[in-house]
C-alpha cells in the first residue's frame, strides 16, 4: 500500500451522535463513540484503531466487528470503506488452548492422524 | 514432515469439488475442516437447488453434500473433520489443530476454500441475546435440531433471508415480518412468493430502529426509510418477537490467504477482502489456489464449479495432467459457470434495476415491493394459461438459470428451450395428466396444478407442501392468496408423497371455482 | 502539505513520536515521516511492554532510570491515554545454577550504578508470585521495574504531538538524506523532498540504509522477535517477568490477557517472505516454556501471535545522539528489542539535545561511532 497520508488534513470537528454509546466490538466492548473519537485523535487506519482501542482483538478476532468498524472510520474520514486496509490476520485462526498449541504431534504419528 | 500433493482447507461445496477433481487425476489429497460435519453450508440447505442437470438442480443441498462426500471418499480423498487450520506459514506449511494436538503438514499445492462469514448490522439493542445471524438460525435448525425462537423478524430479503424465513416456518416458528432497507426484494421472486403466500408481510424500505428487551429480545421496532436510508418519523411499527434474524450479506473468510502473503484487494463487488486471483482461482502465490465464497460471494452451485476448476488447475500445476487436458476441462467448466451467471440476478446485473423480462414482459412491481405477484399481473406470464381440465400453472416470472421443470414433464407440457434463463411456457395443445412431477421438481415451488372447473362449482389446486404434520384428507382450512391473505374456505382433497417427489408433498385442495386462480396456499386453524 | 520544519524526524515509532512530542512542548516545529501506513508499526507495537531497568547494560541504565523516575509515573495523565503503566517489580527467573550466575552478575552491575536490584531464592519468588512453579530456584528482583502498554503509549505520544501541531505524514518512505553546505538538511522520500534544520533518524532497522546515503554506518542486523497473547484471564499478578537466558518474558495486561514473548533458538537463521512473519515452530515452543513456569495457564487460549524485527547491534545497546561529523544529523536506533521502556527518556533527552545542544543524561557511551575492532 504505502500511500502518502498527511495526518494534519482537516476532517472537521468531532460531533457527538445519539448512538455513540452503541457497542460495536462486542468482545472488547468498544462503542461507536470511542471509535469516532479515536479517528479525531489521529487514528486513521484500522490497524491504529485496533491498537489504540483493541477493536477486533478479542476472541472472535474481528470476525463480527471489523466490517462495522471499517464503515464507521471511513464515514468519519470521508473516504470509501474499500480504501481502508483491514488489519493484519494473525495465527491462530481460531483461539487455541496453550496446552494444545504446545503439544506438537511427533513425526511418526503424523501419517496416522489423517 | 508429512507431505501431500494437495491440502484443501474447507470441506464445503468448493473444497470437496476441488478434492474430487484432483483425486480423480491421481493427486494425494487431504481436506481439513474445522466443523464436526463436512459439507460446509450444504448440510444446512434443505431446499432444492436451482440450475440445470449439470448443476445438480432440483437436488436438495444436503443431498448434494452427501453425493460430493461419497464421490470424494471413493476417490480416496481424506476428509479430516474437527481439524482447524490455525495457520498457513511459509513454504506451504499448514498447521492444523486435530483433537488435542497441533500437526504440521506440507503441501505442494493448497486450495483455500474457507467460505464466508455472516455480516452484522447495528441498531439499538443489536447485542441482545436473540439477535442472531440467519445462517446461525439455519445451523441451529438444520444441523442441531434446535428451534431458534418462536416469533421471528427477518431482516434482509436476499435469498438467504427468504430461504431461512421459509425454513423457520417449516421449523414451527412464526415469521412476523420480512424487512429490508432496500426498496426492492433482493432475492429470487419465487423464494419471496413462497414466503409471502404463507402470510408473512414484507416491509421494503424499512429497517430496524431498535431491538427491545432487558436481557433478551422481547420486541422490535421498525420504521420506513427514505432514499438516503434515514428513518421517516411517524412510520414506526412494533412487533412482539423473541428472535431477530439478520440476513445482511456475507464476507469472505480470507484471513488465511492474507496471512500466507497473497496479494489481497478490497472489492465490494466480491463481498469484501478477497485475494487477487484469476478466473480459475490462481492467487499471487504459485501453488496457492482459491475457490468458492472466499474469493467472492456467490452461491453453492458456482462454488462447486470454481472448486472443480481449482482442482483441475492444481492437477496441471503439479504435473498430473498436461496443459491441453487442463484447458479442455476449464473450457467446459467455464461454460457451466457462465450458464449459472445468467439472468436477472447475474453478477453483471448486480445493482441494475431490471424493468422487464427477456421476453419483454414488465416485471411485477408487487413482487419486488411486497414479495408476491398480484392476481392481475400473474396473467401476463407465459406459464399461466387457462385450459379445460387439470393443467400446470407456472408462476415463474423472472429470468433465472433454472430448467428442471421442462425435463420433469414427460408429456411436454412445459418448455423453456435452450436458453436456460427463459421463462417456462405452458405448451399450447399439450395434455397434462396431473402427475405432479413438475410441481415437485420446481425448486422455487412456483408450479401449481389447477383444474379451474371441476363441474360442480369447485376447482382444485395442487400445491407443493413442505410442512409437517401433513393434513389428513378432508381436513378443512383457509385458502390463502399469493399475498398470504385469506381468500376462501378450502378442503384437502389429497396429499401425495412419492419418492420421486423428494419430500415435496403434493397437496390438492378444493376451493370454489372463482378462486381457482387466487388460492395458492392453505392454512389450518 | 508542509515540507519544511525546524526538525524533521524519520520514523513514526515510539522514539520518533516521543521526540516529536517533547520538541513540540519546547515550542519546536516538527515533521515526522513514517514509511509504513501506520504510526508505531515496527518494534513500538511489537514488544513485550517491559519498562524495566534490571537486566540492562549499564551504558543505557542511566537513561531508563531517568525515565522511570521522572516520566513514566505521570505519562498517562500527560498523554491523556491509559498507558497501563504498572510499577510492581520485575522478576528475572532462574532455574539452574548457571542462571543464578548470570542473574547475579547482572544484578551486581546494576547495583554499581545505583539500581535497587537483588537476588532472591525460590521461596521468596513464590511469595511475590505464587503462580510460579517449583522449577524456579532463584530470581533477580527489582521492585521499581514494571510494564506498560506499548500500543497506547506510542499512539498516545502521536496523538498529543499531533494535537500540539506536529505534522505526521505516513506512507512516506525516506530513501536518502541530503547535505547542503556541510549540514544535513534534506530528506528525500519516494514522493517528496522535505527540509529541516535538524534531522533525526529513528527508523529502526531502516536507519542503516538511510544513513548510508550520507556516509554514516551503524552496524545493525535484524533478529526476529515473536510474542503471543492469551484471552483475558482473571487477574493473577502485576509483575513483569523475564528469565536469565531471556528466552521468555511477559506480563498480564490490565485487560487480563497475558503477553508473552519468547524464542525457539532459531531466530538468527529465520527467513521471511517479504513481510514479518511468525515461524511455525516458535509459538508452540513459547507455550511449552510458559507452562513450565505457570502450569495454571495451560487452559488459557492463545488468540494471537505476532512477530517483529529487532534492530540488533553488536554490543546490544542503542546508538543515540548527535552525529558530530555531520551537523544537523541525529540518530536513535539499534534498540535491540528493549527500546520501549527507555523511549520516553530517549525522546525527552533528544528534544533537549536538538534544542539546546546538551542533555541531562550523558549519551556519550551510546555514540554512533563507538564500534571498534576487537584487537
Amino acid at each position: 500500500m504505502n500511500t502518502v497520508n498527511d495526518r494534519s488534513r482537516d476532517i472537521g470537528p468531532f460531533v457527538p451522535m445519539d448512538d455513540d454509546d452503541m457497542l460495536i466490538c462486542r468482545c472488547e466492548e468498544i462503542t461507536k463513540g470511542e471509535i469516532r473519537r479515536a479517528v479525531h485523535d489521529g487514528m486513521w487506519t484500522l490497524t491504529e484503531i485496533r491498537r489504540y482501542l483493541r477493536t477486533g482483538m478479542g476472541l472472535c478476532q474481528g470476525q463480527t466487528c471489523s466490517r462495522l468498524v471499517k464503515g464507521i472510520v471511513a464515514r468519519e474520514l470521508g473516504v470509501s470503506p474499500a480504501e481502508l486496509e483491514p488489519a493484519t490476520s494473525r495465527v491462530p485462526m481460531r483461539p487455541i488452548e496453550m496446552r494444545v498449541f504446545a503439544n506438537e504431534m511427533t513425526e511418526d504419528k503424523e501419517a496416522d492422524a489423517v | 514432515m508429512k507431505r501431500f500433493d494437495l491440502i484443501i482447507v474447507g470441506a464445503g461445496p468448493s473444497g470437496l469439488s476441488a478434492a474430487i477433481e484432483a483425486a480423480k487425476r491421481g493427486l494425494n489429497v487431504v481436506v481439513f475442516d474445522e466443523n464436526e460435519k463436512p459439507g460446509g453450508q450444504l448440510f444446512k440447505q434443505i431446499h432444492k437447488f436451482f440450475g440445470s442437470k449439470e448443476h445438480r438442480a432440483k437436488v436438495r443441498g444436503f443431498v448434494i453434500g452427501q453425493q460430493l462426500l461419497k464421490e470424494a471418499d471413493e476417490l480416496g480423498v481424506k476428509v479430516v473433520l474437527n481439524a482447524t487450520v490455525i495457520g498457513l506459514y511459509q513454504d506451504k506449511e499448514v498447521v492444523v489443530r486435530i483433537g488435542e494436538e497441533v500437526v504440521h503438514y506440507k503441501a505442494d499445492a493448497i486450495v483455500i476454500a474457507t467460505g464466508a462469514a455472516e455480516n452484522m448490522v447495528t441498531f439499538k439493542g443489536w447485542t441482545l441475546p436473540g439477535v442472531i445471524g440467519a445462517g446461525a438460525a439455519q445451523t441451529m435448525m438444520n444441523l442441531h435440531g434446535v428451534k431458534p425462537g418462536n416469533k421471528v423478524l427477518m431482516l434482509g430479503s436476499g435469498n438467504v433471508g427468504l430461504v431461512v424465513s421459509f425454513q423457520l416456518m417449516q421449523c414451527g416458528c412464526e415469521v412476523v415480518a420480512l424487512v429490508d432497507a432496500a426498496p426492492r426484494v433482493g432475492g429470487y421472486g419465487v423464494h419471496a412468493s413462497k414466503v409471502a403466500r404463507c402470510g408473512v408481510p414484507f416491509y421494503l424500505s424499512h429497517t430496524i430502529v431498535e431491538a427491545e428487551g432487558e436481557d433478551h429480545v422481547t420486541g422490535v421496532t421498525i420504521a420506513k426509510v427514505d432514499e438516503k436510508f434515514k428513518f421517516i418519523e411517524g412510520t414506526e411499527k412494533h412487533f412482539d418477537v423473541d428472535t431477530i434474524c439478520l440476513a445482511v450479506g456475507l464476507s469472505p473468510m480470507s484471513q488465511l490467504l492474507k496471512m500466507a502473503g497473497c496479494k489481497m484487494e478490497d472489492n465490494p463487488k466480491r463481498g469484501g477482502q478477497v485475494p487477487i486471483c484469476d478466473e480459475y482461482g490462481r492467487t499471487s502465490i504459485p501453488g496457492v489456489f482459491v475457490a468458492g465464497d472466499v474469493s467472492g460471494i456467490e452461491e453453492a452451485s458456482s462454488a462447486m464449479i470454481e472448486g472443480r476448476m481449482a482442482g483441475v488447475v492444481a492437477s496441471e500445476y503439479l504435473g498430473y495432467i498436461e496443459e491441453k487436458e487442463r484447458d479442455e476441462e476449464l473450457e467446459g467448466l467455464s461454460h457451466a459457470l457462465d450458464g449459472l451467471r445468467q439472468g436477472m440476478f447475474a453478477p453483471k446485473n448486480r445493482g441494475k434495476q431490471i424493468e422487464e423480462t427477456e421476453e419483454g414482459i414488465p416485471i411485477s412491481t408487487n413482487l419486488l415491493q411486497k414479495g408476491y405477484v398480484s392476481d392481475a399481473e400473474i396473467e401476463h406470464f407465459p406459464g399461466v394459461t387457462h385450459v379445460v381440465g387439470v393443467h400446470p400453472v407456472i408462476e415463474c416470472t423472472q429470468n433465472i438459470p433454472c430448467n428442471p421443470c421442462q425435463d420433469a414433464c414427460k408429456k411436454g407440457c412445459i418448455s423453456i428451450g435452450c436458453n436456460i434463463t427463459s421463462l417456462p411456457i405452458a405448451v399450447p395443445g399439450s395434455k397434462c395428466i396431473g402427475c405432479g412431477m413438475c410441481v415437485a421438481s420446481c425448486s422455487g415451488q412456483a408450479i401449481f396444478l389447477v383444474d379451474e372447473d371441476c363441474g360442480d362449482g369447485t376447482a382444485t389446486v395442487t400445491l407443493p407442501y413442505e410442512f409437517l404434520p401433513l393434513p389428513e384428507e378432508g381436513k378443512k382450512g383457509t385458502a390463502l392468496g399469493r399475498d398470504g391473505k385469506p381468500v376462501c374456505e378450502a378442503e384437502v382433497v389429497s396429499i401425495k408423497s412419492a419418492k420421486a417427489f423428494d419430500k415435496t408433498n403434493l397437496l390438492t385442495m378444493r376451493v370454489p371455482k372463482e378462486y381457482a386462480m387466487q388460492a395458492r396456499f392453505i392454512k389450518f386453524a | 502539505m508542509k515540507k519544511t520544519a525546524e526538525v524533521v524526524i524519520i520514523g513514526g515509532g515510539i522514539i520518533g513520536c516521543a521526540t516529536a512530542y517533547y520538541l513540540a512542548k519546547l515550542g519546536r516545529e516538527v515533521i515526522v515521516l513514517e514509511g509504513s501506513d501506520h504510526i508505531g508499526n515496527g518494534g513500538s507495537s511489537r514488544n513485550g511492554g517491559g519498562v524495566r531497568q534490571s537486566g540492562r547494560d549499564v551504558r543505557e541504565l542511566p537513561l531508563v532510570m531517568y525515565g522511570i523516575k521522572n516520566l513514566w509515573p505521570t505519562l498517562s495523565e500527560e498523554l491523556e491515554v491509559d498507558c497501563e503503566y504498572h510499577q510492581d517489580g520485575n522478576l528475572r527467573l532462574g532455574k539452574t545454577e548457571k542462571h543464578r550466575e548470570i542473574l547475579t552478575r547482572l544484578a551486581d552491575n546494576a547495583r554499581g550504578v545505583g539500581l535497587d536490584v537483588r537476588m532472591i531464592d525460590g521461596d521468596e519468588v513464590r511469595r511475590i508470585n505464587p503462580y510460579l512453579s517449583d522449577e524456579v530456584i532463584c530470581a533477580s528482583w527489582c521492585p521499581t521495574d514494571g510494564h506498560a502498554n506499548p500500543l497506547t503509549t506510542t499512539l498516545g505520544y502521536y496523538k498529543m504531538a499531533r494535537r500540539m501541531g506536529v505534522t505526521f505524514i505516513t506512507g512516506e518512505k525516506v530513501v536518502s538524506l541530503g547535505i547542503i553546505k556541510g549540514h544535513v538538511r534534506k530528506v528525500v522520500t519516494e514522493n517528496n523532498v522535505y527540509e529541516g534544520e535538524n534531522v533525526l533518524v529513528a527508523a529502526g532497522l531502516d536507519s542503516r540504509e538511510i544513513l548510508t546515503s550520507v556516509g554514516i554506518d551503524i552496524p545493525m542486523t535484524n533478529s526476529l522477535l515473536e510474542c503471543l497473547v492469551t484471552e483475558a484471564q482473571p487477574h493473577m499478578f502485576d509483575q513483569m517477568l523475564g528469565t536469565a537466558e531471556a528466552d521468555f518474558y511477559g506480563h498480564q495486561t490490565k485487560h487480563g490477557s497475558f503477553v508473552f514473548g519468547g524464542s525457539s533458538g532459531l531466530e538468527r537463521y529465520n527467513k521471511d517472505n517479504g513481510m514479518v512473519s511468525n515461524s511455525s515452530k516458535t509459538a508452540p515452543c513459547i507455550c511449552r516454556g510458559i507452562m513450565k513456569y505457570f502450569p495454571d495457564l495451560a487452559d488459557a487460549k492463545i488468540v494471537r501471535t505476532w512477530a517483529g524485527w529487532m534492530d540488533a547491534s553488536s554490543d546490544g545497546v542503542p546508538s543515540i545522539g548527535a552525529v558530530d561529523e555531520l551537523p544537523g544529523l541525529y540518530v536513535a536506533c539499534a534498540f535491540n528489542g528493549h527500546g520501549f521502556g527507555i523511549a520516553p527518556a530517549v525522546g525527552h533527552q533528544l528534544a533537549q539535545l536538538i534544542t539546546t545542544g546538551s542533555t541531562e543524561i550523558s549519551l556519550h557511551e551510546l555514540r554512533y561511532d563507538r564500534y571498534k575492532a576487537k584487537i
